[in-house]
């Protein structure tokens, strides 16, 4: 969005992302149900910051709200000065085009793309010239220059969450969400899997904020927050 | 990045998806059926048409029931025509102990003055003529072979000794497309020695005039304003548009039929896209994560639709081109050596391809749809729901494509409104037999084997796609059976139904003076059941005061089929086979006329009782109000009449006599020396008639037959799609069963279990529903009373049909259980 680009230089000083008195509830058989209840956050350019929880705690309702991926109950969500509640779905969606970049548990690659093709789609969707060059590196980067004409099914989990990896890094996003992205894999490859992510992290000094059960990996951030009975609550780093 | 872009690049993978391929191949069904049968129609018409001129032999004729003053040629001459007298009827030829209906054309010297006349002389040598001299005939092949002649033999017909002169290979037809009877054309002074065309015969006589078009048109306008009362114009225009007509009206069944296919492949379309919107949720809800705009991911995947359709659209058609060109070469025994160059239409093939695109786009398009409403965070919950009324209002898509193409096709909402309602009437029955089935099992299961009870739980589960699956396979299976089994049960017991002394001969012509004479004749030749009816010969001039062509009738062919000569004839009581519905008969010695209509020509042209009617026979005009309808059994071969006078007024008008009798098959000979000396009557053979009738009956089935295998088809294909729609369901619950120790087999069994019943249940309820509708066939168009339906063969097919269902289901499965459970379960 043209918008989000001009203000870029502007915004350096103040919270990439700002919730304040986020409330997120659905009506359920039983009547209506709170899943997250007067949340507030700020996070600066820059920051890691991890969120933890029991499952069913609202960690993912959080990460999605924050990402303008849904609305919120009440309160509200800033993104790099964005009010996200005054935008509509497809200003949302571009704004997450130029700003993010997201890794999942289930890393979610198109099956019917090839790995180097899944780490084109944020480019492509964005017009970037010489897309597949910059495909490649990334690629290369997460150590699968030699696999980039391989479809999803022929990956390994760790793999496959490698090129998701790519694909979240490839347009340079100022914002990286991961949700639980070491949640489907076994032991040896999720350490791999944290080290290549916060790597890249400080090389393109990406913001990010990961949902995680791993205590591991939520030590490696500069902030840890619990989130119990949908309200956020500060961890010692 | 366009969206053309990102669906090429998925398409390369997902063209191997089972329900894009499903919903390719239903679309490439539905062109390939709607696109052969639309073009051979449009061929065969064209074809026809194309041949008008030279079907007439002339560029202006007039049709009359008796010969023409001889004003009328001499005029044509005046104006530096060429002019030709002929006549058309049927009669009986006669070689030693054989006998031969034919359709004969008796023309003078220069008839044809269009077209050509062919024939093959005793070398085989094609030469293009006139008619034969006198004392000369030529005969088509099929009168050669079945007289046992050939070229250059003698040949008896209407009493006279003929000698071959040739081979009949092509002439301007005058009349039937498809002859009924072999043909023949003698020497116009012959015939009219013979007495073959005296006033009462069968007879129609034409005079040809053909030159320069100014003196076609002069000669236009003088014969319009001079025409006698029983006469008629004939252009090649006007009888292009009655072909036309007549072949529309067949070509639109066989559309018709094809249209259903195409309509049933619909849903095998529906329940593909489904299955592949299901699919694309996940990447959907990706794309617009990642930020994508709704437009790119609905536009993109659109394209991964639009390409595949747009290619098999186009393969369709020219696999339906292909297949109309065979099946043209084919019939081309049927058509006029002229038509035989029509060019190949490409017109309905294209149409058949934008009919198959709407049928995709009608049926896919709701499911599809719906995408539009999935939320970005659907990324992280895949249970989440679709906002549930946005788009439930497309669902009304596909019926509203279904019933405007039907509308479009029959050219009637009424029409599409009423197969509509049987197409849901059938499928509502279905419906609650599958409901009765499955409540009746799932109550009982409890007791069944374990693998069996599997399988019945795996139909009850998925309820709704058991109930689609049913019910589109039973449409299909019915339409089948229908055709395959009934129909021709129907024919043979129509036949079987006619008591065998049937009167199986006409006698056509027979003079007041002759007629006992005639009887008398034929009784010592062993005839039974003779019977005879006066016959008058006039045409139908006013009604209500109104003259006939001033009546504004429901279409073209209706008002020139009024303008047409009419048969009239009278009996004190109610002849055989004949039941008044409405009025009644005439009481003895009216005062005034009155007159008595069969139900379906009162019908046709939208009369009422109580109407006045004035018909003009020969000088003589009878003004008769409309007393009676009748409903006539025109199976049962008496000698009928739509028209029927009281005999107060109609024995005053000039008529002859017409009777039937009965003679026992293998006495044809001795009839050879009645019509020699009775050379003025034309005898009909009518078995010969019925077997021909039979024969384009049983050709008109099998194209059917030919078109309806396309329901079954895609009644296949909506199975193949019910199949891959369920398929990721199956693949796990099968999976989590070999997981707990299932051995193959039990599965083999469940499923053979599921699809057996559901065979079953298309099985029954085709049998029932086609058995229904052959008893409804017969009592309602064959008027056979005591239809049973052909249950042995009727039973058969449905089990074999049922049998086949299942073994395709099954077959759809083998894979599953063919897969380790921890590959299975790792997907």
């Amino acid at each position: 969005m043209d918008d989000g680009r001009m203000h870029d230089g502007n915004r350096t000083d103040m919270a990439l992302i700002s919730a304040t008195g986020l409330g997120k509830h659905v009506e359920g058989p039983t009547g209506r149900l709170d899943i997250l209840d007067d949340v507030s956050l700020e996070v600066n350019a820059g920051e890691t910051i991890a969120i933890t929880g029991a499952s069913g705690s609202g960690k993912t309702t959080l990460l999605s709200l924050l990402a303008g991926l849904d609305l919120p109950s009440g309160g509200s969500v800033r993104l790099d000065g964005h009010v996200l509640e005054s935008m509509g779905e497809e200003a949302r969606a571009h704004l997450r085009l130029k700003l993010v970049g997201f890794v999942f548990q289930s890393f979610h690659l198109l099956p019917a793309l090839t790995a180097e093709e899944n780490v084109l789609l944020p480019l492509e969707l964005d017009g970037t010239p010489d897309a597949p060059a910059r495909a490649r590196d990334a690629l290369a980067s997460v150590g699968l220059r030699e696999r980039g004409a391989h479809y999803p099914y022929q990956l390994s989990g760790g793999e496959q969450q490698r090129v998701a990896i790519a694909r979240a890094f490839v347009h340079g996003p100022r914002i990286l969400f991961a949700d639980e992205p070491t949640g489907n894999l076994d032991h040896a490859s999720r350490d791999a899997i944290a080290d290549l992510l916060f790597a890249l992290n400080r090389e393109h000094h990406t913001t990010l904020v990961v949902v995680t059960h791993d205590p591991a990996m939520a030590a490696r951030c500069a902030r840890v927050y619990d989130l119990v009975d949908g309200r956020l609550r500060a961890h010692a780093a | 990045m366009t969206g053309t872009r990102h669906a090429l690049r998925t398409l390369r993978r997902e063209w191997r998806l089972p329900e894009l391929r499903t919903l390719i191949a239903a679309l490439l069904l539905s062109v390939i059926a709607l696109g052969a049968v639309g073009t051979l129609a449009v061929r065969v018409q064209r074809a026809v048409v194309m041949s008008a001129a030279e079907l007439i032999g002339g560029d202006l004729g007039i049709d009359a029931a008796s010969s023409l003053p001889a004003v009328f040629m001499r005029h044509a001459q005046t104006l530096g025509l060429h002019a030709s007298a002929l006549a058309e009827f049927p009669s009986v030829a006669f070689a030693g102990d054989r006998s031969q209906l034919l359709s004969i054309t008796a023309g003078d010297g220069a008839w044809p003055l269009r077209g050509k006349l062919i024939v093959a002389g005793p070398r085989d040598r094609s030469r293009v003529t006139h008619a034969p001299a006198p004392g000369a005939i030529y005969l088509d092949h099929r009168a050669l072979v079945s007289l046992q002649l050939n070229v250059g033999d003698r040949v008896q017909v209407g009493g006279m000794d003929l000698v071959i002169a040739g081979q009949l290979e092509q002439q301007p037809g005058g009349g039937d497309l498809i002859a009924l009877a072999p043909r023949a054309v003698m020497a116009l002074p012959d015939a009219r020695a013979a007495g073959l065309l005296g006033a009462g015969s069968r007879a129609r006589h034409r005079l040809l005039v053909a030159g320069s078009v100014n003196g076609v048109d002069a000669y236009r306008a003088w014969a319009k304003a001079n025409l006698p009362a029983d006469a008629h114009l004939v252009t090649p225009e006007e009888v292009q548009q009655r072909l036309a007509v007549a072949f529309g009206r067949a070509g639109s069944f066989l559309r018709l039929a094809a249209l259903l296919a195409a309509l049933l492949a619909g849903i095998a379309v529906a329940l593909s896209a489904q299955r592949y919107a299901r699919r694309k949720t996940d990447e959907i809800a990706l794309l617009r994560a990642l930020g994508a705009s709704s437009r790119f991911a609905f536009g993109s995947l659109a394209w991964t639709l639009a390409v595949p359709a747009l290619l098999a659209a186009l393969i369709g058609a020219g696999v339906a081109l292909g297949l109309a060109s065979a099946a043209f070469a084919y019939a081309h025994d049927l058509l006029p050596a002229s038509a035989q160059r029509a060019p190949l239409p490409f017109g309905p093939a294209l149409a058949a391809a934008c009919v198959g695109l709407a049928v995709l786009a009608g049926f896919a398009l709701p499911p599809l749809a719906r995408l539009r409403s999935i939320p970005p965070v659907a990324v992280f919950r895949r249970n989440i729901k679709l906002a549930p009324q946005r788009f439930d209002l497309l669902y009304a898509l596909p019926v509203l494509v279904a019933l405007g193409l039907i509308a479009l096709e029959t050219g009637s909402w009424k029409i599409a409104g009423v197969l509509a309602a049987c197409l849901a009437g059938a499928a509502l029955f279905t419906t609650l037999l599958t409901f009765a089935i499955l409540w009746f099992i799932r109550r009982y299961a409890v007791r069944l084997n374990p693998s069996l009870r599997l399988g019945v739980s795996a139909l009850t589960r998925r309820r709704g796609l058991s109930l689609l699956q049913s019910c589109a396979i039973s449409l299909g299976l019915t339409a089948l059976l229908l055709l395959a089994v009934v129909a021709p049960a129907l024919l043979d017991n129509w036949r079987r139904d006619l008591p065998p002394d049937t009167p199986n001969w006409f006698v056509v012509n027979v003079q007041a003076e002759q007629r006992a004479g005639v009887r008398d004749a034929l009784d010592k030749l062993g005839a039974t059941h003779f019977n005879d009816m006066p016959v008058a010969v006039g045409k139908l001039v006013a009604i209500n005061g109104v003259d006939v062509e001033r009546v504004p009738f429901r279409g073209q062919d209706v008002s020139q089929e009024a303008s047409q000569q009419v048969r009239l004839s009278w009996n004190c009581t109610l002849p055989p086979a004949n039941r008044v519905i409405e009025g009644q008969w005439f009481a003895p010695d009216t005062r005034d006329a009155q007159v008595s209509l069969d139900v379906a020509w009162l019908r046709r042209f939208d009369l009422e009782l109580g109407d006045e009617l004035e018909f003009l026979v020969g000088n003589q005009r009878v003004d008769a109000r409309l007393t009676s309808i009748r409903e006539v059994d025109w199976s049962r071969f008496n000698v009928n009449f739509f028209v029927m006078l009281d005999p107060a007024h109609g024995k005053a008008l000039p008529h002859t006599w017409i009777a039937s009798f009965y003679l026992p098959p293998g006495h044809a000979g001795a009839l050879a020396a009645f019509s020699r000396d009775n050379p003025n009557l034309s005898l009909i053979d009518v078995d010969e008639l019925l077997d021909r009738a039979r024969q384009i009956v049983g050709q008109v089935t099998a194209a059917a037959r030919w078109v309806l295998a396309f329901s079954l088809l895609a009644g296949a294909l909506v199975l193949a799609a019910a199949l891959t729609m369920s398929a990721a369901e199956r693949r796990h619950e099968a999976a989590l069963l070999r997981t707990l120790g299932a051995r193959r087999g039990q599965l083999r069994m469940a499923a053979l279990c599921e699809f057996g019943l559901l065979g079953a249940i298309s099985g029954l309820t085709a049998l029932l529903a086609s058995a229904v509708a052959g008893a409804w066939l017969a009592h309602a168009v064959f008027r056979i009373h005591a239809f049973s339906p052909p249950w042995p063969p009727l039973i058969i097919a449905a089990v074999i049909a049922a049998a086949v269902v299942a073994a395709l289901g099954l077959a759809g499965t083998r894979k599953v259980l063919h897969t380790s459970p921890l590959l299975l379960l790792r997907r």
